[in-house]
């Protein structure tokens, strides 16, 4: 009996120190990272601190990416809140030889042709800031607020789905967040389950 | 002694009725198929398929086919059948199962019935746990997976062909994600009977996740800070434990890792949910249990998904049947006349002091108890090797039920009178030696001599009781098997404190060899039972290799039962004995004969496979057979399936067909008319390609027809094309 439960200690033990390695936890401070962005400009989080900060984790082939660009969704997003002062920060956590692992001009090449109106498209081919950040998806959406701490970790909407009809029925919980948290309101939906293809990280 | 005798003959079979139900109560406590799926078994069986769907193309690869299939061709008014998706998956990629885990989607399916056709909830079958890069692990399915349903049909149905439909969604992925669907119908009622895609249905059956822990495992779940320690019992040593969650929307859960007898869950960035659904997975000694549960903390699953586990409740009802059964052993022949001698004995033993007669019961029923205790220590024992070399005694494992099945009929023979088990004198001298003294020594072991003396009576019972205790964890053999004894011990405490109640004891007589034959039936009847679950985990060929060793097994027991007594001569005995012999090796060389695999590569028949083998100018043999014709099965395992016709196949390169008519496929019944037969056993041969037409054999064949026929085939071929 002893024995077992100490064997459980351990176990619980050692998972916690495994679950702390990996991922954020709302309420807490979100890590610092540096990282070029596709014109080769290098961005701190730090840099940011005082203002709101969108993270999302974008990778072009991934069809649940595309519904989001394809219908002009995540644009729109981006164009609201840029204009309220947000910073949107798109990271490619691609590993070389990996889906969605292009050279910075052919990501600026696709950004271009679909208009869209994020701060900067940030690269880390190593994945380490999407370990670091525990993404999992292509969406997985973070938001930081002024003070550096995370706000919201999950899905971009409600509904799992790649159905560009599905956009006008879903909740979009990152708007929702924004605009509560932006207000002052607390955010009622810190945590949501993300969806999208896994984030295509080396082997 | 002998004054007893042969009333101790009648004694052995009351205990039965209450032992049986213990037993089953033990079985019922452990086994998951619900009997209300038996019609549902029995019904099964049918094909017709409609595929439509868009094609997902990758790299010129078609990378999910989705297909609705029934288990039934006719469905009639009121019937339940099974309705699915199988999905057929190019290799290396997935998809997902009801919880995707870090990333992907789960599988969707919309059933479109017709008005009253009413779909019950979908059935996932266990999916893998998948790593992929990044430390990311999902859930999901390779190669080719079956979701599926029961349906309810309404109990009116319109006339003609009914058509069912079901939307499919699925994401697929490998390195990169693919989303697909595709509307899927498929007509039934159109003119076809009998059952459908049997196969399929069976095997992705038999790896859903059963409601409910087996019987012998349990598993909890504790709040630990802010996770949730999911603990397995009963488990065996080194077992591999999973649990694979359901977690409610919008929870995300960090992957669930084994510590010990536990696996360790947590939410990712909130509290432990104070319920937890999912899969609990078991993997010992090459084995697999899956079954689902949902969980509360606080240890008792929260209401099991529909199944029984071994509760508190199963345990008492348990124990309640075994006292009963305890109780009753005492009305068996062996048993009863013993009652009144040994209190007798206890009263004039204590003389003026009515206290000692009380205490020497007391021994003499711890006694009977030690003798149990043993009993339930041996079950313990054999559970714990059998688990060890990695024998499941459960039912989802066949032999352990074959096994089961074998001994209920040896004992329902037994009660029927066919053979009778003997206690050998020389294994219960020493205790006799033991149990002649006086005093409370002397009473103790008069208890255990008074126990093995009525195993003759006893052990259709115990026997069968103990076999169901496999299943048990130990404490729960042990308070069963205890709780027998204190049923067998009862009467003897209270008889010693009120020996004028003896008067009540029923009279020993003709009527417990009628009682003892009417609860052989009883076994009869739970032998039904298990043969059903053969034959759900073997199919019908289980079934029938479980009748074929119950027959043999009546044939051994009634030999031993008519010539190998107590009373039979020494010639008789060995005569027996040999004829025994001469049973077990004539069985086992039959099966061997009847289940040896065909020498040859037959190929299913159809006109397109025939047409197809004709283009390519071989020479084709087609078998026309049925597995309920016994002249086609002779005439394939003594004129075909001998090695000059192999030889001769393979020589001239011959493509051999087999069209099985067993459920009667109008394509071969047209071919059958055509050449004028109405039934199988038909034979052809066609010499060479299209444009000769096949040699018919005659119905009866030998080795040397068919070679004939070959020999005639390849001249009339040799002499067209030389007349050309």
């Amino acid at each position: 009996m002893t024995i077992r439960n100490l064997c459980l200690v351990f176990g619980v033990l050692a998972f916690s120190a495994g679950a702390a390695l990996a991922g954020v936890e709302v309420g807490q401070p979100a890590p610092n990272f540096s990282l070029p962005d596709t014109n080769g400009q290098t961005h701190q989080l730090s840099q940011y601190k005082g203002k709101w900060v969108v993270l999302e984790w974008y990778q072009p082939d991934c069809p649940f990416v595309r519904k989001h660009y394809g219908s002009g969704n995540m644009q729109a997003l981006q164009k609201e809140f840029t204009a309220k002062g947000v910073v949107w920060l798109s990271i490619d956590s691609s590993a070389p030889g990996q889906e969605g692992n292009y050279p910075a001009d052919k990501l600026n090449e696709i950004a271009s042709g679909q208009g869209v109106a994020r701060t900067a498209l940030l690269l880390d081919p190593d994945g380490k800031v999407g370990h670091a950040y525990g993404a999992k998806t292509t969406p997985d959406m973070y938001i930081i607020n002024p003070e550096g701490k995370l706000v919201y970790e999950g899905a971009i909407d409600s509904k799992p789905t790649t159905a560009v009809a599905d956009l006008k029925t879903a909740t979009n919980y990152v708007k929702v967040a924004l605009d509560d948290s932006m207000t002052g309101k607390s955010v009622s939906q810190t945590v949501t389950r993300p969806y999208g293809c896994s984030v295509k990280y080396a082997q | 002694m002998n004054p007893l005798f042969p009333i101790r003959k009648l004694v052995t079979h009351c205990a039965s009725l209450a032992l049986c139900r213990a037993s089953l109560a033990l079985c019922r406590a452990s086994l998951a198929p619900r009997p209300a799926s038996l019609g549902l078994a029995i019904a099964l069986l049918m094909t017709g398929t409609v595929i439509s769907g868009r094609a997902q193309v990758v790299d010129g690869r078609q990378l999910v086919k989705a297909q609705l299939v029934a288990d039934t061709q006719h469905i009639e008014p009121g019937q339940k059948f099974r309705l699915g998706v199988l999905y057929t998956i190019e290799p290396k990629w997935h998809i997902y199962w009801q919880y995707a885990g870090d990333a992907g989607i789960p599988t969707q399916i919309d059933w479109q019935l017709p008005p009253g056709f009413q779909a019950g909830p979908l059935q996932w079958p266990l999916p893998t746990r998948e790593q992929e890069p990044g430390g990311l692990e999902v859930f999901d399915y390779n190669n080719e997976v079956l979701l599926f349903t029961e349906v309810q049909a309404p109990q009116q149905l319109p006339a003609g062909p009914i058509e069912l439909a079901a939307k499919s969604n699925w994401l697929v992925c490998e390195r990169q994600c693919v989303p697909g669907d595709a509307q899927l119908s498929l007509k039934l009622n159109d003119g076809a009977q009998g059952p459908a895609n049997q196969d399929i249905f069976t095997k992705y059956s038999a790896s859903v996740p059963k409601p409910g822990a087996p019987a012998g495992y349990s598993v909890s779940m504790k709040p630990s800070d802010s996770q949730m320690v999911v603990e397995f019992a009963g488990v065996p040593q080194g077992s591999r434990l999973d649990f694979f969650p359901v977690p409610p929307e919008n929870v995300v859960l960090n992957h669930g890792k084994q510590a010990g007898n536990s696996v360790v869950l947590s939410v990712d960035g909130g509290a432990a949910l104070d319920r937890l659904k999912g899969v609990a997975v078991v993997e010992s000694n090459g084995k697999t249990d899956a079954f689902a549960v949902e969980l509360q903390p606080g240890g008792q699953p929260a209401a099991n998904v529909g199944g029984v586990s071994t509760d508190l409740v199963g345990v008492l009802q348990a124990v309640a049947f075994a006292l009963i059964g305890g109780l009753i052993l005492n009305v068996m022949p062996c048993v009863l006349p013993v009652i009144s001698l040994k209190i007798f004995g206890f009263v004039s033993e204590a003389g003026e002091r009515p206290d000692k007669a009380f205490k020497l019961a007391l021994v003499f029923s711890a006694g009977i108890l030690g003798c149990f205790a043993v009993l339930a220590a041996i079950v313990t024992f054999f559970r714990a090797i059998g688990a060890q070399v990695g024998w499941g005694f459960q039912f989802q494992d066949y032999r352990f039920v074959l096994a089961i099945a074998c001994l209920v009929f040896a004992f329902a023979l037994n009660l029927f009178g066919v053979f009778e088990l003997t206690v050998s004198a020389r294994a219960t001298g020493g205790l006799a030696k033991l149990a002649a003294g006086g005093g409370y020594g002397g009473a103790f072991f008069q208890g255990a001599f008074a126990t093995i003396l009525a195993t003759p009576c006893t052990a259709p019972f115990l026997g069968t009781a103990s076999a169901f205790a496999f299943t048990q964890p130990a404490w729960a053999t042990f308070l069963i098997f205890f709780s027998i004894g204190i049923g067998m011990a009862l009467p003897y405490l209270l008889l010693a404190v009120q020996p004028k109640w003896l008067r009540y004891l029923p009279k020993p007589g003709e009527w417990m060899v009628r009682l003892k034959q009417l609860l052989g039936f009883l076994l009869l009847a739970t032998l039904l039972w298990l043969s059903w679950i053969v034959g759900r985990l073997r199919g019908v060929d289980g079934m029938v290799e479980l009748g074929g060793l119950l027959l043999i097994i009546g044939l051994l027991a009634w030999i031993k039962g008519s010539f190998w007594t107590p009373v039979s001569s020494v010639r008789s005995r060995v005569l027996a004995a040999m004829s025994m012999v001469a049973v077990l090796v004539v069985a086992i060389g039959s099966y061997l004969f009847v289940t040896a695999p065909s020498g040859l590569s037959w190929q299913a028949f159809s006109q397109q496979s025939l047409d197809k083998a004709l283009q390519s100018g071989r020479p084709v043999f087609v078998d026309f057979t049925a597995d309920w014709c016994i002249t086609c099965k002779a005439n394939e395992r003594f004129a075909l399936d001998t090695s000059a016709v192999r030889e001769a196949f393979a020589q001239n390169q011959v493509v051999v067909l087999r069209a099985d008519w067993t459920h009667g496929d109008p394509e071969i019944t047209q071919i059958l008319k055509e050449h004028g037969r109405a039934g199988v056993p038909m034979y052809l041969f066609y010499p060479g390609g299209k444009d000769h037409p096949p040699v018919v054999l005659p119905e009866l064949i030998s080795s040397q027809t068919v070679l004939d026929a070959m020999k005639t085939g390849s001249k009339t071929v040799a002499d067209a094309r030389k007349a050309s």
